[in-house]
C-alpha cells in the first residue's frame, strides 16, 4: 500500500497514474464527504481557482459546439470549392483558411467536435456501465469470483491502452464505430477496478454494517447504500477520460483507424494535412489546437474535481 | 521472492499475450470479411483467392486455424507480410533497432530533464521553475503527439532549416555496417564520425517529441513525490539539526520521492512505446511503429498483429524489468 499513497502525493499525478498504471487509483478511496463539505468544496472548486474557471468554460463552449456548432457554422462543411478557395490562409471570410477541397476548415474543425462528443459518449458509457458492473460483481462477492474478474480484468490493462486499441480496431475494420468498441475495450477495465476498490473500502464502513445489522443485502445494499458512495470518484475519473477518449479516437483517427475523409473528424483532418505542412500551415494548426484545448479543459476540469470531491488528496 | 515474482509474472505473461492472441484472431475472423480476399488484393481474380485461401488454411474450421496460428506463433513464424513479400519476423528484425533507439533516446532525455526539473520546482514552489514544470505537465498529457510532431516539423524543417524533416540518415548515405542495427552505435563502432553526427542530428527533432510526454510524467511523479516528502517529520527535523538545504533535499528528500517515479517508469515505457506508433509515420522514421501503421493501412494483417503481440511482449517484459528494480529499491513491499 505504501507506494500507492506516495503516488497520490499529487492528485493530478495520481489520476494520470490511475489511468495507465495498474495499482495507483486504489488512492482513491474514502472519497466521501459531507454534504456541508462538499458544497463547500464546490464553491472553492469554481471561484478560489482561475485554471477550474478556465477549463470549466472551456468544456462549456465545447459542449455547445457539439449540439450547435453544424447549425452555426458559416460555411457548409462538406461543401467543396476547388476552383476558388483551394488552401487559403486564414482572413475574415475564412478564420482558419480553407484546406485542399476548398471547404472551410472553421466550419469543419467546429462540427469536428460533435463526432469527438458522440465517440467519449459512447465509449464512456459502455466503460462505465460494464466496468461497474464488473467491478461490483467482484468486490461484492469477493473470493474466487473476484479473483476471476479481476484477473481478466488485469490482462486488458497488462499492454499499452493506444496499443491494444489499435490492436483491436485493426482487426474489426476501418471505421469510426468499430473504433468506439475498441476504444471501450480498453476504457472499461480502469472503472471495473476502481469501482472494485471503493466497495472493497465502503462495505468496511459503520453504516453499512449498520444496514447490514437491520437485514439489508444484496443488489440493495449495493445500490442504495455502497454505489452512491463510489459516485464522486467515478465521476472525476470519467472527466479526466472524456479528454483521454477523444484524443485515443483522433490518435487512432490519424493513422487511418476510425473515421475517414471527408469526415470532419480532427484526427482524420490532421492526417490529411499532413501531406500540406509545408504551404499550409493553418491546415494542421486549427484542428490540432482544437484537440487541446478540449483535452486539456478536461484534464483541468477532472484535476479540480478531485481536489473539491476527494478531500484526502487536497492540496497542502 | 524474487524468483517467485519473476515466475509469476511470466505465468501471467502467457495467459495474456494467449489472450491477445485469441481476441485478434477471433475478431478478425469472425467478423465478416474475408482475408482471403484482403490477402490477394483487390485487383486478384476468383481463382488466386480461392489458391492463397487454400495455402493459408483458410477453409479448416476456425479452432483449427487458430491452434496452426498459435504454433506458428511460438515458433516465431508470423507469416508473411503482404506488402513487404518477406517474412513479418525479417521485417520486425529489420525495424525494431531503429524503435529501440529512438524510444531510448527518448527515455533518457526525459529522464534527465524531467527529474531535475521535478527537484527543483517542489524547492521552489510556486516560483519561475515550479511555473515551467506545470507548464510541461499540464501541456504534455494534453497535447497529442503527432500534432506536436507535425508542429515541429513545420517549425525547425520548414520555417527555421535547423534540422531533417525525418529518415534516420540523409536520403543516399549509406548506413553504417550493421552490428546492432541502431545508427548511432554502429557508426561509432565503424569508427565514422560523420555519420554518428548526421544520426544524432536526425534523432534530435523524433526523439524530443516523443520525450515530451514522458517528461511529463516524470516531472509530475519527481514533483508530487519531493512535495510529499519535503512535508515529512524527518525533514522537519533534519533541517531543524542545522544540516546543509542542500544536503537535506539530495541526502533525505530526493531518495525518498524517487519511489513514485521508479513506478512511473512502467507507464513511461507504454507512452513512449504508443508514442512511436504516432511519432515515427510522421517523421517516416523506419520503426516497427511505422511498420505497423502502414500494414494497418494496407489491411496487412499478419504483419499488424505480429507487431502488437511484440509490442505488448517488450511492454509485459520491461515492466517486469522495473518491477524487480523496486523490490531492490524498496524492501519494504512484498509482492
Amino acid at each position: 500500500m505504501s507506494q500507492e499513497t506516495a503516488v497520490s502525493a499529487e492528485p493530478a499525478a495520481a489520476a494520470y497514474a490511475g489511468r495507465l498504471a495498474p495499482g495507483a487509483t486504489a488512492s482513491l478511496t474514502g472519497a466521501s464527504a459531507s454534504q456541508s463539505q462538499l458544497r463547500r468544496n464546490l464553491k472553492r472548486f469554481l471561484v478560489g481557482n482561475k485554471l477550474n474557471l478556465i477549463g470549466l468554460i472551456i468544456v462549456v463552449v465545447f459542449f455547445l459546439l457539439a449540439v450547435f456548432g453544424q447549425a452555426l457554422a458559416p460555411y457548409d462543411p462538406y461543401a467543396q470549392d476547388i476552383t476558388g478557395s483551394k488552401l487559403l490562409g486564414p482572413d475574415i471570410t475564412h478564420p482558419m483558411g480553407t484546406y485542399e477541397l476548398g471547404r472551410d476548415l472553421l466550419s469543419r474543425v467546429m462540427t469536428g467536435t460533435r463526432i469527438s462528443l458522440q465517440v467519449a459518449a459512447v465509449v464512456l458509457s459502455f466503460a462505465v456501465v460494464f466496468g461497474t458492473l464488473v467491478g461490483s460483481v467482484a468486490g461484492y462477492f469477493g473470493g474466487i469470483v473476484d479473483e476471476i474478474l479481476m484477473r481478466f480484468t488485469d490482462m486488458f490493462l497488462a499492454f499499452p491502452a493506444l496499443i491494444l486499441a489499435i490492436a483491436i480496431a485493426a482487426s474489426l475494420g476501418r471505421e469510426l464505430h468499430w473504433t468506439m468498441v475498441a476504444l471501450a475495450t480498453v476504457f472499461w477495465p480502469w472503472y471495473a477496478r476502481l469501482v472494485r476498490g471503493q466497495i472493497l473500502s465502503i462495505r468496511e464502513r459503520d453504516y453499512v454494517t449498520a444496514a447490514e445489522s437491520i437485514g439489508m443485502s444484496g443488489p440493495r445494499l449495493l445500490a442504495r447504500h455502497i454505489l452512491p458512495n463510489a459516485v464522486s470518484v467515478i465521476i472525476i475519473q470519467l472527466t479526466l477520460d472524456v479528454g483521454y477518449a477523444i484524443l485515443a479516437t483522433s490518435s487512432l483517427s490519424f493513422i487511418g483507424l476510425g473515421a475517414q475523409p471527408p469526415s470532419p473528424e480532427w484526427g482524420t483532418m490532421m492526417s490529411t494535412a499532413r501531406n500540406y505542412f509545408r504551404e499550409a500551415w493553418w491546415y494542421t494548426t486549427f484542428p490540432g489546437l482544437a484537440l487541446t484545448l478540449t483535452v486539456f479543459a478536461f484534464n483541468v476540469l477532472g484535476d479540480g474535481l478531485q481536489d473539491a470531491l476527494d478531500p484526502r488528496s487536497g492540496r497542502r | 521472492m524474487l524468483v517467485r515474482l519473476i515466475v509469476r509474472r511470466l505465468i501471467f505473461l502467457i495467459f495474456v499475450l494467449f489472450g491477445l492472441s485469441l481476441i485478434t484472431f477471433g475478431l478478425s475472423h469472425i467478423i465478416p470479411g474475408d482475408p482471403a480476399r484482403l490477402m490477394a488484393g483487390p485487383r486478384a481474380g476468383k481463382s488466386a483467392v480461392e489458391k492463397i485461401r487454400e495455402q493459408y488454411g483458410l477453409n479448416d474450421p476456425l479452432p483449427a486455424q487458430y491452434v496452426t496460428y498459435v504454433r506458428n506463433l511460438v515458433r516465431g513464424d508470423f507469416g508473411t507480410s503482404f506488402t513487404t513479400r518477406r517474412p513479418v519476423s525479417d521485417d520486425l528484425k529489420r525495424y525494431l533497432p531503429a524503435t529501440i533507439e529512438l524510444g531510448a533516446i527518448a527515455f533518457v532525455m526525459s529522464t534527465l530533464i524531467g527529474i531535475p526539473l521535478g527537484i527543483l520546482s517542489s524547492v521552489r514552489r510556486d516560483k519561475l521553475p515550479d511555473h515551467v514544470a506545470r507548464f510541461i505537465s499540464i501541456s504534455g498529457l494534453a497535447l497529442p503527439v503527432f500534432w506536436l510532431a507535425i508542429m515541429a516539423q513545420f517549425v525547425f524543417f520548414g520555417r527555421l532549416g535547423w534540422l531533417p524533416d525525418g529518415a534516420r540518415i540523409p536520403i543516399g548515405t549509406d548506413p553504417p555496417p550493421t552490428v546492432t542495427g541502431m545508427y548511432t552505435i554502429d557508426s561509432l563502432v565503424a569508427g565514422d564520425w560523420e555519420l554518428f553526427r548526421l544520426s544524432l542530428v536526425h534523432l534530435i527533432m523524433p526523439a524530443t517529441v516523443l520525450a515530451y510526454g514522458s517528461l511529463a510524467v516524470v516531472t509530475r511523479m519527481v514533483r508530487g513525490g519531493m512535495l510529499e516528502v519535503l512535508n515529512q517529520d524527518y525533514i522537519r527535523t533534519a533541517r531543524a539539526k542545522g544540516i546543509a538545504p542542500r544536503t537535506v533535499i539530495f541526502g533525505h528528500a530526493v531518495k525518498n520521492a524517487m519511489l513514485p517515479t521508479v513506478t512511473s517508469l512502467g507507464l513511461q515505457i507504454g507512452l513512449l512505446l504508443s508514442g512511436a506508433f504516432l511519432v515515427e509515420i510522421v517523421f517516416s522514421w523506419p520503426g516497427i511503429g511505422r511498420y505497423a501503421v502502414e500494414a494497418i493501412q494496407r489491411l496487412d494483417y499478419n504483419a499488424t498483429m505480429a507487431t502488437t503481440l511484440v509490442i505488448a511482449l517488450i511492454f509485459v517484459l520491461m515492466n517486469l524489468v522495473v518491477d524487480i528494480l523496486y523490490l531492490f529499491l524498496d524492501p519494504r513491499i512484498a509482492y
